[in-house]
């Protein structure tokens, strides 16, 4: 037995609150996986994320689901997808790498970043005031994602649902993320 | 409480909500739907304020954004905001408002006395007049004509307001809410396209607020209403009220101001205003027209309005300017505003017609002078009299002026248009090329008429819409009539003999467009410059074309020949915070936070910025009263026990690849071909240029994965770096990156007892011992009982060190347990002063010394520069005058007086020699007070440095009149063999 442990801190301490009809709350245990298609490898990465989760690789700006909907897929730039699903503890690689079989080189990104979930009617209301993307929902797809940068920090957008929307900030600046929503659901409703 | 004495009877006001306000402390009754200046106008109020340069009495001319005279400041305190048109200035309750650019009462300004002064105040006076003694310019002559001239103040206190920005999209931006605004705006909503509707007024309608026109049968008033009403029900449809597009930039992306608060007398913690980029595929430009006036002898006096905003006031406002007015026009739009007036049982006086022929209307009780002008007017803070040029007078108290209109086409010049003259209105009106997917209807092109533009809003709407994929209805065009604009220019009435007004917001008169002239500032641009027509608040929306209009006289030319200045943005003034949005005080940029900040917070740590980040700098224990005590109590206690820094800022990034260590190769100066997995090895990146660019050490963790790190400061730009090189430069290789420096919370342990106090918190099964884990080793371990950790050996303090990571979510834990760990070893957290010290003492390079203009070479590493491999910058390194045998160097420095605290900057002179730029040697780069030596230290770059050893030469600031002797020492002060590192 160990003298000392570690316990994992929230970056916004499991932030969670509803402010007019808009709920803001941080993920809990998000795992988030970069994946690289090795050079003229697309073939085999197909292949194996087609066997290993029944998904297609999602074209840049997309979003493809495994088969039983549990992973996200989301097209970040060429030869590049995330991996997003529920994950608890730090080990999230080795569930998609161990899939992958060395058809992709995946890197662990999800303490590089926050998640962020926010939802309620007025929410396309809210974010119009920090995000510069068209997120109405004829422009803004239910399988679209997007990188864009938000009170000059970077932000990764995509969808849950009719009027919500999933946030993935850079840790470090997620504390300033989370003031600039907080801000502009004040300011906007 | 006064008596609305100029109150008509019906309006678009609401009377059950009448609004208190005050005028220069004078308490007014308005009604809810009134602007400042309606007000004003109800309330028998002429005199609004002075004059920018004569001081002269001025009153309100216009009824809209135009205005330039009737500035005030409004609001109290903090919240007082000077120059605000009272024409576009929404009354509300409790309102406070007062005229500026007085001294004393606004009824008796001192400074009037420049009016007398006039002769010698006219268009470039101050060029001539104030040149000698020239130093008087500054300290004498400006101060006093900044204080006499000018516009409102500003309260001297911080915003109390907030403001907010966003961004909107859509298919079609209407830009004007008038009849063909509306008219578009109601065929493309139906057409199923995402609208926005803007307009700079509370109210949607445009002129139809202002006329007795009717449209399908209804007045003009109501079909607007009702159209607005029927497009707020729509979902595709986004109408701003109150916003003005100020300016049309590239790409179809427009700017617009939204006055979300100014109308109200508190705006609840709500922004005041938003500052909206729009993104549009297609943009209308419906932003009408203006009118213009005409010059003649003392047409600036209260009471001399222009006609349409004598309509304006009258129908839509219910206030009439005047009892006894008269009108000069020389267009029969001009002559619906005496048609108007006396609808509404105002006397009018007369009706002045430059134009020969018959009256073109009916004005009951009106004199009508058909092919005469007004010449004059007498009246001294309001008008009472008005001259003729066929030397009639005649008594009035308003006059209402119209010389045409022109068409608002601002945003049309905004990528460098140029508007082309059209006869027929006597104006100019927009041309191609156009700001790309930008159409324009309306009287804002030229079309005057209702019809027209009725008709012309629903076309240009269908144009546009057709073009973007829309099927389009085709519906009916709203009926209306189609009056007469016929117009013969008239720019100045040549038979007055006192000074003409041309732009009444800069003082501009006849006289000075024929001075300009007269003294060769002929270009449109040179008469803007030396009068100032044209600048400021307003413009010249109402002078403009009347000054260049009076210069193609006086040189001959047509109007389109002398051409127009260029419009930009903004089409009316935005507010500094409005653009600065909220990003104000800590606001102003995102922070980046370390993962051990709150636990640094809690040991009450002082932080500084480095970039975004805020990292600890020292941590000062009890007693501690200086920051040096602080800095070197963690030094002392690094080098003699063990010290933990949070040095998770570093960039990391993670490369894969089967080309990895090839890529690694060619970025790097030093070879990394060979590098073994378990193994970290220093490198160095130059620039394409063979300047230096960055360093940091790289871990090969695996057979096709390495983790380089950057400094905090070039994170960014060596990212940047590495994947042009991987995505432009070499597309062959099979390398990827990303980064994960906020996914790693890292911690340096140094000290002596850095490995004991490891020991303590890696697991077991991995062995960290001498051997086991020898300098420059790297590995992927567990510590705490299962963590996932990595550990490099790698040390920038000199000492045994490791770098210790875990997943960022355990940063905050890990911190906590390092003190924990090493409560036994006295074991202190140390900051970046620390760690500056400490690499100074090492003689490590820094940003100090990676500043963009030194060398390998300078750097000491010139034989890092590997010969048998190419990398980036390696061919341009090789320049002569990079290699120059009395090259810079660096090399440590220390004070010959040990007394003597050596200051970063000072430049090195030898002894003996001149203290000027050509005896210059080089310059002090970081300097620290060693703690383990006892005495202020330095590093820096001097010429053949390392064939220099014990040499003493003077470090010298003339800035500063320093002047001491220092010694060259080798860099490394502390340890020069590496033992310690190796221990």
């Amino acid at each position: 037995m160990a003298e000392f442990s570690l316990y994992a801190t929230p970056a916004l301490g499991g932030y969670s609150t509803t402010h007019d009809g808009i709920a803001l709350e941080e993920l809990d245990g998000l795992g988030l996986i970069s994946i690289a298609t090795p050079l003229d490898s697309d073939a085999a990465l197909a292949a194996a994320l087609k066997k290993g989760f029944g998904a297609e690789i999602p074209a840049v700006g997309k979003v493809a689901s495994s088969s039983d909907s549990k992973i996200r897929f989301l097209g970040m730039a060429p030869g590049q997808l995330f991996a997003a699903f529920e994950h608890d503890g730090p080990n999230a690689e080795g569930a998609i790498a161990d899939k992958l079989a060395g058809a992709g080189y995946t890197t662990d990104q999800s303490d590089v970043w926050v998640g962020l979930r926010i939802a309620g009617p007025e929410v396309r209301t809210v974010l119009e005031r920090i995000c510069p993307l068209d997120l109405a929902p004829n422009a803004f797809a239910q399988d679209k994602v997007a990188r864009t940068a938000m009170e000059h920090m970077a932000a990764i957008v995509f969808r849950e649902g009719e009027d919500g929307f999933v946030l993935l900030t850079a840790r470090s600046s997620a504390k300033s993320f989370l003031h600039a929503l907080e801000v502009s659901i004040a300011n906007a409703l | 409480m006064s008596t609305q004495d100029n109150r008509l009877s019906g309006g678009l006001i609401d009377r059950e909500r009448p609004l208190r306000f005050r005028f220069n402390g004078e308490e007014l009754q308005g009604f809810q739907g009134d602007t400042v200046a309606s007000a004003l106008v109800a309330n028998g109020v002429k005199l609004v304020g002075r004059s920018f340069k004569y001081h002269r009495p001025r009153g309100i001319l216009t009824a809209g954004s135009e205005e330039p005279n009737a500035l005030l400041t409004i609001g109290e305190g903090a919240y007082a905001e000077p120059n605000t048109r009272a024409t576009v200035a929404e009354l509300y309750d409790g309102l406070s408002a007062k005229s500026q650019n007085h001294r004393g009462p606004l009824g008796f300004d001192v400074m009037a006395v420049n009016d007398f002064l006039s002769p010698f105040l006219s268009a470039g006076f101050y060029y001539k007049t104030f040149m000698w003694p020239r130093a008087f310019w500054e300290k004498l002559y400006e101060p006093i004509i900044r204080k006499s001239a000018g516009l409102g103040a500003l309260s001297g206190e911080p915003d109390p307001s907030s403001y907010d920005k966003g961004f909107l999209h859509c298919d079609l931006l209407v830009i004007g809410a008038g009849p063909a605004g509306l008219a578009a705006a109601r065929s493309a909503a139906r057409a199923g396209a995402k609208v926005i509707l803007a307009d700079e007024d509370f109210r949607f309608g445009g002129r139809l607020n202002a006329e007795t026109y009717e449209i399908d049968g209804r007045p003009g008033a109501v079909w607007a209403e009702d159209t607005a009403k029927a497009l707020a029900e729509m979902e595709n449809v986004r109408l701003m009220p109150r916003t003005t597009v100020y300016g049309a930039y590239d790409h179809g992306v427009y700017g617009a101001l939204e006055r979300t608060g100014d109308h109200l007398p508190d705006t609840d913690g709500k922004p005041r205003q938003v500052l909206w980029r729009i993104y549009t595929k297609r943009a209308l430009l419906c932003a009408g027209a203006t009118e213009r006036p005409i010059a003649f002898g003392d047409n600036d006096r209260p009471g001399v309005m222009l006609a349409s905003a004598v309509r304006s006031y009258a129908n839509r406002f219910a206030a009439t300017p005047g009892k006894r007015i008269a009108v000069f026009t020389n267009n029969d739009d001009g002559w619906r505003t005496a048609s108007d007036l006396a609808a509404r049982g105002v006397e009018v006086a007369a009706v002045i017609d430059p134009r020969d022929g018959s009256p073109r209307a009916e004005i009951p009780g009106a004199s009508v002078f058909m092919g005469d002008a007004v010449a004059g007017t007498k009246g001294r803070k309001a008008i009472r009299e008005i001259t003729l040029a066929s030397g009639r007078s005649l008594a009035v108290d308003c006059l209402a002026v119209s010389g045409g209109w022109n068409p608002n086409l601002q945003l049309t010049c905004h990528q460098r248009g140029k508007p082309a003259w059209n006869a027929e209105i006597a104006a100019f009106v927009p041309a191609d090329p156009l700001p790309v997917g930008m159409s324009v209807a309306g009287a804002a092109r030229g079309a005057l008429s209702l019809q027209a533009a009725l008709t012309e809003g629903q076309a240009k709407a269908e144009a546009a819409l057709s073009d973007l994929g829309f099927k389009v209805s085709g519906e009916p065009v709203p009926a209306s009539s189609d009056e007469s604009f016929a117009v013969t220019p008239l720019w100045h009435v040549k038979e007055s003999k006192r000074r003409a007004w041309v732009d009444l917001q800069n003082d501009v008169t006849v006289k000075d467009v024929k001075l300009a002239h007269q003294e060769g500032f002929l270009s449109v641009e040179h008469l803007k410059r030396y009068t100032t027509l044209g600048m400021a608040t307003d413009q010249g929306k109402t002078a403009n074309v009347l000054g260049l209009a009076i210069m193609a006289e006086q040189r001959g030319i047509s109007i389109p020949e002398a051409g127009t200045t260029i419009f930009r943005p903004p089409y009316t003034p935005v507010p500094i915070g409005a653009l600065a949005g909220r990003a104000r005080g800590k606001d102003f940029r995102p922070y980046r936070l370390t993962p051990s900040h709150d636990w640094a917070e809690e040991q009450g740590a002082v932080f500084v910025e480095a970039g975004a980040w805020m990292r600890a700098q020292y941590f000062p224990r009890e007693g501690e009263t200086h920051w040096r005590q602080s800095v070197d109590r963690e030094v002392s206690t690094t080098r003699n026990s063990v010290g933990v820094c949070d040095v998770t800022t570093l960039g990391k990034v993670d490369i894969q690849g089967r080309d990895a260590a090839e890529f690694l190769n060619r970025v790097y100066i030093n070879g990394f071909a060979k590098l073994a997995v378990g193994k970290t090895r220093y490198g160095m990146m130059l620039r394409e240029d063979g300047i230096a660019m960055d360093d940091g050490t790289t871990a090969r963790l695996g057979e096709t994965h390495y983790v380089m790190t950057t400094t905090t400061a070039n994170a960014g730009p060596v990212f940047r770096h590495l994947e042009f090189c991987r995505q432009c430069l070499w597309p062959d290789l099979d390398v990827h990156l990303i980064s994960t420096t906020d996914g790693w919370a890292q911690f340096a342990v140094a000290g002596p007892n850095a490995r004991k106090l490891l020991q303590k918190v890696v697991d077991a099964e991995f062995d960290i011992s001498n051997e086991g884990f020898p300098f420059m080793a790297c590995g992927e371990i567990t510590v705490c009982g299962g963590t996932p950790a990595r550990l490099f050996r790698i040390s920038f303090s000199g000492e045994l060190a490791y770098e210790i990571a875990v997943p960022a979510r355990y940063g905050d834990a890990l911190i906590r347990v390092l003190m924990q760990a090493g409560e036994e070893f006295g074991v202190t957290p140390y900051g970046t002063e620390a760690l500056g010290v400490m690499r100074i003492e090492k003689g490590h390079a820094a940003g100090a010394e990676l500043c963009g203009t030194t060398t390998a070479q300078d750097l000491g590493m010139g034989r890092m520069v590997s010969k048998k491999k190419d990398c980036i910058g390696n061919t341009l390194s090789e320049r002569p005058e990079l290699n120059r045998e009395d090259g810079l160097r660096l090399v440590g420095f220390r004070p010959v007086d040990k007394s003597h605290a050596l200051k970063a900057g000072w430049h090195f002179v030898s002894k003996g020699s001149p203290t000027d730029m050509a005896h210059d040697e080089g310059w002090m780069t970081s300097v620290a007070f060693s703690p383990s030596l006892g005495h202020s230290i330095g590093l820096g770059f001097i010429k053949s440095g390392d064939t220099r050893m014990g040499e003493i030469v003077r470090a010298v600031s003339p800035a500063t009149d320093s002047d001491i002797e220092v010694e060259i020492v080798p860099s490394h002060f502390v340890d020069p063999e590496g033992e310690r590192l190796r221990g």
